[in-house]
């Protein structure tokens, strides 16, 4: 009876063996796995246990920290300029979170694989645990400025102002905003309640316009259509094209004309210079140079300035800008201005005049400057990246050339800016989009515009939904927004 | 292996005064090791009060010295019955039922004076008074069978009888109405007022008594070899009806009660006593294939045993570790954010888990102890174990060799239901975790089989009676 004892004994020992096995794996090799799996509180009241990490803007101002508040939930998170960052922070509630907060989750908390050294030493030395801090490339002069004008406006819109340079994002408003510290209660009934009110108001204060909305590009798209023309070789500025004052599209009943049917250029010729036609914003100028183009063409121009890419990140989601194929001649006409599906969100604007002011090479927008260790070390500090080079430096040039015009010249759609800050040229271009069923909306105000004050420079792209005209609505915000940069600078 | 073929200092007469002092019945290991238990435990109870408040516990003082009192109680009734008894065994069950008392006043602090969290089914006010009260009938039962059973060959006479009374206290909640017995789907409990009985748990022991007896005195026919099959001797085709008739029984369980664990366990403890008493490989097979076709078809016919098996299977897929998964789940969580070495005592959130208290209560102390503590609460169940395992080999006669070997065998096999199941490793059955879970029926019926298991070892490490010499030397003197 020994042998069959002697046996079962073997037997018990791989059962008891299965048991501790199976508790290793569990504790020690799934316990982050199981950290992320559906309904899993535990984990989600443990991030409120300790201290996340702040966010900050590029000029140390903070805009994100957790406070202790005592409690189940130890500590609560607090937006100090809510609204007014609100479209970059994003909000950390206890069910889910969005923006910076959420594509920076595992630094905030601390549960990155790169903290995870200095967490075992913060365990052996018994220091509280912190998240890492997330400094943004925000300019708080730069974000103050965009918020303020927009708020002024009391329309929906969007600002977003790059460093052509390198593609940091120096400001990312949208109005209307919400406040993320309604969403960071700590009272989850309460929560409900903020959220469901957020989510039926028609004012939609949770879309993130800046990134996440596209609208119309307008007469802002003739940067591209010219770039696509200078760069086949047969154009520049000074090149003569027709531009008549009414154009019947091919195969089409429409008749385009230029803005109020006017008469484009001074030649009375029915011709006007490429760079006349840009500076007036001629539309039936640009309409014939599409057409000569082709769809493909301009296609692959507007590719190069970053439409029809599903994949960018800031590390935030962006939604796609769109340039899609059309063949038939009256489409191409109309995309070549900006209008048919032509759509953009106010960074892809943004990102159209900072590749003007950087020599034609596009850099990758991106909203974080670095990650700061709780001990104060980098942990993660993103180098800027080119995206592409739509155009040559001489291109570049040229396309610069006919955005001051925009500004400088007295006929120039953007003229009345011409000296609104002392001592610094502001290049740009107005847009003023048809919208809505038979373009029965207001028109989507829009302009783009870069400028230097031999040290900073900024591009910027504003969009205001039913602004009426670019230069009435659009421009004067991204003048406040160029003069709180530059002159701060 | 044997500590009977060591025992060689004489002493008088073999049957030794409990006053003298007794070098090779090692109690004074045993009462050094009940020193450690009780500290281990009152460690324990402190961190609790400490943890949740940061003040020792309220009423500490009293309870560790009930517990202190209850146990100085079962050692001198060991020194007293069963002296040469395994050193081990009332020290590893002292420290898992401290723990287990422990773990109860943890839960039932949750919610209380401003301790966070809240139970799905409150623990009351008195939860750990009332688990200590159950440790003191348990000890009872303990000192108890030490008194009744002082040979364990005396049971065998009882076979039958062993039989009948656990073949009623299984059937009984199947019999009454579901409004008295059932719990959670599976009809396994008496309910009396605000007292509930499990008798499955007094059961366990009776059959395994009963088995001992009925495959001790058939087991030279169920040994017979009958036809060859791969190398296999299959039994003869009409020695097939005990078996037979356990599998039915184990299914009638599964059926009329839904308890897949008790179940498995009492098949398990059959064919395991089956193999030891005839060492015939082909009967662990026939039972084993047994238990999976009835267990696969009873998933199959039956919706709450089906359910089971989908849960082990996809515990987080789609809605259900909202639903179905929910508790499983929970435990699963629990353990991965007690991590490797828990978010000690009162600091975790076990009470997340349903039912916590009961079935799942590894899953508390894998929270809160983490990978470490409960690795050490597994090696306590699998000492005892192995010494229960040892003792059957240590012991001469066969009834008593099968019984120690079964009961050994039916301990690690609930252990391994249970926490294989809570742990996803086999699919969940609800059973009682030993000493642990909050709870009478199981602590009392645990106590009484480590008494079992005592006075099996008691036996087998007794040294047999010296020849006579002289007669004056060697009156057999009744212990008083």
């Amino acid at each position: 009876m020994n042998r069959a004892l002697r046996r079962i004994s073997i037997a018990v020992l791989i059962m008891f063996v299965a048991l501790l096995a199976n508790v290793n794996y569990l504790q020690a090799f799934q316990a982050g796995n199981l950290t992320n799996k559906p309904g899993n509180s535990r984990a989600f009241a443990a991030q409120f246990q300790y201290q996340r990490g702040e966010i900050t803007t590029a000029d140390g101002k903070i805009v994100a920290q957790s406070k202790n508040v005592g409690g189940v939930y130890k500590y609560q998170r607090v937006y100090p300029q809510g609204l007014e960052y609100a479209s970059a922070t994003g909000f950390d509630s206890l069910y889910s979170a969005s923006g910076i907060e959420a594509a920076e989750n595992s630094y905030l908390t601390g549960n990155s694989s790169k903290l995870a050294v200095r967490n075992v030493i913060d365990m052996i030395t018994n220091k509280p645990r912190k998240g890492a801090t997330v400094q943004l490339t925000l300019d708080s002069n730069a974000q103050n400025a965009a918020w303020n004008a927009l708020q002024g406006t009391g329309k929906a819109g969007a600002v977003v102002a790059l460093n052509p340079q390198t593609g940091a994002i120096l400001a990312m408003a949208s109005y209307p905003s919400y406040d993320p510290n309604q969403l960071a209660v700590l009272d989850g009934t309460q929560l409900n309640k903020n959220d469901q009110a957020l989510l039926r108001d028609p004012n939609q204060p949770l879309l993130n316009r800046a990134t996440n909305v596209t609208y119309p590009p307008g007469s802002t798209f003739k940067i591209v259509t010219s770039s696509a023309a200078f760069t086949s070789g047969n154009d520049n500025p000074n090149t003569l094209v027709d531009a008549p004052t009414s154009l019947q599209l091919p195969q089409s009943s429409t008749r385009l004309i230029n803005n109020n049917g006017e008469q484009c250029g001074t030649l009375g010729n029915g011709k006007a210079t490429i760079i006349t036609a840009f500076t007036e914003s001629c539309n039936t100028a640009f309409a014939n140079i599409g057409m000569q183009l082709g769809s493909a063409t301009l296609k692959a121009m507007a590719e190069k300035y970053g439409f029809n890419d599903p994949g960018l990140k800031l590390p935030t989601s962006v939604a796609q800008s769109n340039f899609p194929l059309e063949p038939a001649l009256s489409f191409t006409a109309m995309s070549a201005i900006g209008q048919k599906d032509d759509t953009v969100t106010p960074l892809q604007e943004a990102m159209l005049s900072a590749t003007i002011a950087n020599n034609g090479t596009l850099m990758k927008p991106y909203l974080v400057q670095q990650v700061q260790a709780a001990d104060l070390s980098i942990v993660d500090s993103p180098a800027p990246t080119v995206l592409s080079q739509p155009v040559s430096p001489a291109v570049a040039g040229q396309i610069k050339q006919m955005m001051l015009s925009v500004v400088n010249s007295p006929d120039g759609t953007a003229a009345a800016f011409k000296n609104a800050i002392p001592g610094v040229q502001i290049a740009g271009k107005t847009g003023t989009a048809q919208n809505g069923v038979n373009n029965s909306g207001l028109n989507d105000a829009v302009f783009t515009c870069f400028a230097s004050n031999g040290n900073r420079s900024m591009a910027v792209g504003v969009i205001i939904q039913g602004g009426g005209y670019g230069a009435a609505a659009a421009a004067p915000i991204a003048v406040d927004v160029l003069k709180a940069y530059l002159e701060n600078g | 292996m044997s500590s009977v073929a060591t025992s060689e200092e004489p002493t008088l007469g073999g049957m030794p005064d409990s006053a003298l002092p007794m070098p090779r019945g090692r109690r004074r290991t045993e009462a050094a090791m009940l020193i450690f238990a009780v500290a281990l435990v009152a460690f324990a109870y402190a961190n609790v009060g400490l943890g949740l408040k940061g003040t020792l516990p309220a009423g500490m003082a009293e309870y560790m010295i009930a517990f202190v009192v209850l146990l100085a109680i079962a050692h001198l009734a060991v020194r007293r019955l069963a002296p040469w008894a395994d050193p081990l065994l009332l020290p590893l069950a002292a420290t898992l039922n401290g723990l287990g008392i422990v773990m109860t006043y943890r839960l039932q602090e949750v919610g209380r004076d401003g301790n966070p969290g809240t139970m799905s089914v409150p623990l009351s006010s008195s939860a750990t008074l009332i688990q200590i009260v159950y440790t003191a009938i348990g000890i009872g039962c303990f000192v108890g069978v030490l008194a009744l059973v002082r040979e364990p060959r005396v049971l065998q006479r009882y076979t039958y009888i062993f039989g009948l009374v656990g073949i009623i206290l299984l059937a009984m909640p199947a019999l009454l109405p579901a409004g008295i017995s059932e719990v959670q789907g599976a009809k396994i409990q008496i309910r009396l007022g605000s007292f509930t009985l499990q008798p499955e748990e007094f059961a366990k022991l009776a059959l395994a008594v009963s088995f001992a007896g009925y495959l001790v005195a058939k087991r030279d026919v169920l040994s017979l070899a009958g036809r060859r099959l791969v190398g296999i001797d299959l039994p003869r085709a009409r020695d097939l009806g005990p078996v037979l008739i356990a599998w039915g029984a184990s299914l009638l369980l599964l059926v009329f009660e839904s308890d897949i664990g008790t179940s498995a366990l009492f098949m398990g403890l059959f064919v395991a006593m089956l193999y030891i008493a005839t060492q015939r490989t082909s009967w662990l097979l026939i039972g084993f294939l047994l238990f999976v076709a009835g267990a696969y078809s009873a998933s199959k016919l039956f919706a709450h045993v089906g359910e089971r098996f989908q849960i082990w299977l996809h515990p987080f897929a789609g809605s259900n570790p909202f639903n179905n998964a929910y508790q499983l789940v929970q435990g699963l969580y629990g353990m991965g954010s007690g991590g490797i070495l828990g978010k000690g005592l009162g600091a975790g959130q076990p009470y997340l888990t349903p039912l916590v208290q009961s079935d799942f209560v590894v899953t508390a102390f894998g929270e809160e102890l983490g990978m470490t503590g409960l690795m050490a609460i597994l090696l306590l169940y699998g000492l005892i174990v192995q010494r229960g395992l040892a003792a059957s080999i240590a012991v001469k006669d066969p009834f008593s060799k099968v019984l120690a070997g079964g009961l050994a065998f039916m301990l690690a096999l609930q252990i391994f239901v249970i926490v294989g199941g809570v742990t996803r490793l086999i699919p969940l059955t609800g059973i009682t975790t030993p000493f642990l879970s909050q709870g009478g029926s199981s602590l009392v019926a645990s106590w009484m089989m480590i008494a079992l298991l005592m006075r099996l070892s008691d036996t087998a490490r007794r040294p047999p009676p010296q020849p006579i010499q002289d007669e004056g030397m060697t009156q057999v003197v009744n212990l008083p």
